[in-house]
């Protein structure tokens, strides 16, 4: 198990190269959000070949450090091609939908929608193919998964470009929901972070509902004092690992010496 | 057995602390200002070495936990009147309460939890300076004065020279006092919890006790360190003590080797001439590439601090001292092989 927190500076990455890709070489909408699918494949690809299989034997907090230390180098390599400055996409969809007397913008709608979508096949995948079985067993065990014939390393391979892919989609949405900045990237590590430990490390719908749970908390933190917003998700942290550290659909690890 | 066995040892330490001491005086500005950015650091890396390299507990927090002891003597001698010397302990003291109070939650949890809680300090205790505006300034910051010896104000404001020799008195000081920690029961308590908790828990070591300690002890480290900080610059601002720096720390263990005192501050001193080689780099890029001038300076310590991190974690996980210390292995048994 790994726990990716270089996948904010990931996802701002493939942001910034998809406007990139849209603005310098001027190609059409769909033939670049392909090719920014592929790039994040093939960075999940490479990521985990260059960075992640040479740590497998070792303890868990060295394969942290190391995220950590390509989140930095990601939001160095952006520093450094893209500077300071921020875009927005032209395709963004403008104008407000208003219905059931509430007024929504249209780009955040679109991302609900698209994350409720990405959550159903997720879980059809994991529950249903014969791949998501695996990537479960492997997760679990990894001797009683090879006993099983599966290939352990093509399942870690299969996971990070799978994620690299999802963080291509991630980025196109951020991108239309807020702008393309340098500091995108750091709500992986401070909301990301905490909507996967409300959760649940190893729970789907976990996930869900501690985004949902997050989003709550801080728009009703919000409403009385502005500036209690950014620290709502390290506070509900907090109290997550103090009072359920496995987070509310996660499983409960049992040691054994 | 003593920590200095033999008169040759100690005639080389005689030999090193006068060097270091007329070091200060012949060496440019610049470059002494990166010796006592060296102690300051080297100082909080010790606290780090202290929770991290000897009982095990990842610490994500030790730049927030820096600001405490910093704000703590800002405050104090700024409010109060208090001396310099007087917020000294008060510092350290402050800051390892701190850490006590976010040690809590390692009664419940453990590993990589107790790592989360950390980070969640680093920005909770960041963010309650900047909102605390009436005792600390908000995000203005907090002057501090400057410490006098006889009539000449040290740091910033002064001499540097003098801050130097403050700083490294400082840091024999806490060389000597993390270097006995380690041989006493409670520091053969932080390593057994480090080791193995379980078994730790089954020979009757109090497990929130030992950690309890460790992180008041390596709390009160940074402590120090940030009273150093806020009395060489004069002025303190929350954005001084970011998550990036207390990743930097972590980074100068794992470069130097965790377990030791010695891997500690050769962790610290190869990450600082990384930094210092860096700006020599920005500068001589910024001046080719005149486009990219703004970027340079912001992206570049970060991707060359990554790159060294990262290289050390597959090549030499066990840090520069493991490799000096074959080193001398191979130099004292050459040539035979063991």
């Amino acid at each position: 198990m790994v726990l990716n927190l270089a996948y904010g500076e990931m996802i701002a990455i493939l942001s910034y190269f998809l406007y990139w890709l849209l603005t310098s070489q001027g190609l059409p909408l769909g033939l670049a959000i392909l090719l920014m699918f592929v790039a994040g494949a093939g960075m999940g690809f490479l990521l985990e070949r260059s960075f992640i299989r040479p740590l497998i034997g070792q303890p868990f907090l060295a394969l942290l450090m190391m995220t950590l230390m390509l989140m930095f180098l990601f939001k160095g390599i952006l520093v450094l091609i893209w500077g300071g400055e921020s875009f927005s996409y032209d395709f963004a969809p403008g104008g407000i939908i208003e219905f059931a007397g509430v007024s929504v913008l249209p780009a955040p709608l679109w991302a609900f929608g698209a994350a409720i979508f990405i959550f159903l096949l997720l879980t059809l995948l994991f529950r249903y193919t014969k791949i998501g079985l695996a990537m479960r067993v492997v997760a679990a065990d990894h001797a009683v998964s090879q006993s099983l014939g599966i290939k352990v390393k093509q399942i870690f391979s299969l996971s990070w470009v799978i994620s690299g892919a999802l963080a291509a989609i991630c980025g196109i949405l951020l991108g239309l929901v807020q702008m393309v900045t340098p500091e995108m990237g750091d709500i992986g590590l401070g909301k990301g972070l905490v909507v996967v430990l409300l959760g649940g490390m190893n729970s789907i719908p976990g996930a869900l509902v501690g985004g949902l749970t997050l989003g709550v908390a801080e728009a009703l933190g919000g409403f009385y004092w502005t500036d209690v917003r950014e620290i709502v998700p390290w506070v509900l942290m907090l109290l997550i690992l103090i009072v359920r550290p496995w987070g509310l659909f996660g499983e409960r690890r049992i040691e054994r010496i | 057995m003593a920590i200095v066995r033999t008169k040759t040892q100690w005639f080389l330490i005689a030999l090193g602390l006068v060097f270091f001491v007329t070091l200060g005086l012949f060496l440019p500005d610049d470059w002494v200002v990166w010796l006592i950015m060296l102690g300051i650091y080297a100082i909080a890396v010790l606290g780090l070495h202290i929770l991290t390299g000897l009982c095990g507990q990842f610490s994500m927090g030790q730049a927030a936990f820096m600001a405490v002891g910093a704000y703590t003597a800002a405050v104090l001698s700024s409010r109060y009147g208090l001396s310099p010397w007087a917020t000294l302990p008060l510092a350290g003291l402050f800051a390892g309460l701190v850490g006590l109070i976010f040690a809590t939650p390692a009664l419940r949890i453990k590993g990589f939890y107790l790592v989360m809680s950390t980070i969640a300090a680093q920005f909770i205790i960041v963010w309650i300076l900047k909102e605390w505006r009436t005792w600390t300034g908000g995000v203005f910051g907090i002057a501090v004065p400057a410490i006098e010896v006889g009539g000449r104000k040290l740091g910033l404001a002064g001499s540097y020279v003098g801050y130097w020799w403050l700083t490294l008195g400082l840091l024999v000081l806490i060389l000597i006092l993390a270097k006995n920690i380690q041989r006493t029961t409670t520091g053969r308590r932080f390593v057994a919890v480090r080791d193995n908790d379980l078994a730790a828990e089954v020979i009757g070591v109090n497990l929130f006790r030992t950690k309890l300690v460790a992180f008041f002890i390596g709390c009160f480290f940074a402590g120090i360190a940030g009273w150093l900080w806020a009395h060489f610059y004069t002025h303190i601002t929350p954005d001084q003590f970011t998550f990036k720096d207390s990743l930097w720390f972590l980074g100068m263990i794992i470069v130097g080797g965790m377990g030791s005192t010695t891997g500690a501050i050769f962790g610290v001193t190869l990450i600082r001439l990384t930094d210092k080689t860096v700006d020599y780099l920005s500068q001589i890029l910024s001046n080719a590439f005149p486009s990219l001038s703004t970027q340079v300076p912001f992206s570049l310590p970060l991707i060359v601090f990554a790159l060294v991190v990262i290289f050390f974690i597959l090549v030499e996980p066990r840090g520069l001292y493991h490799r000096f210390q074959r080193l001398q292995l191979y130099y004292r048994l050459h040539p035979f092989a063991y």
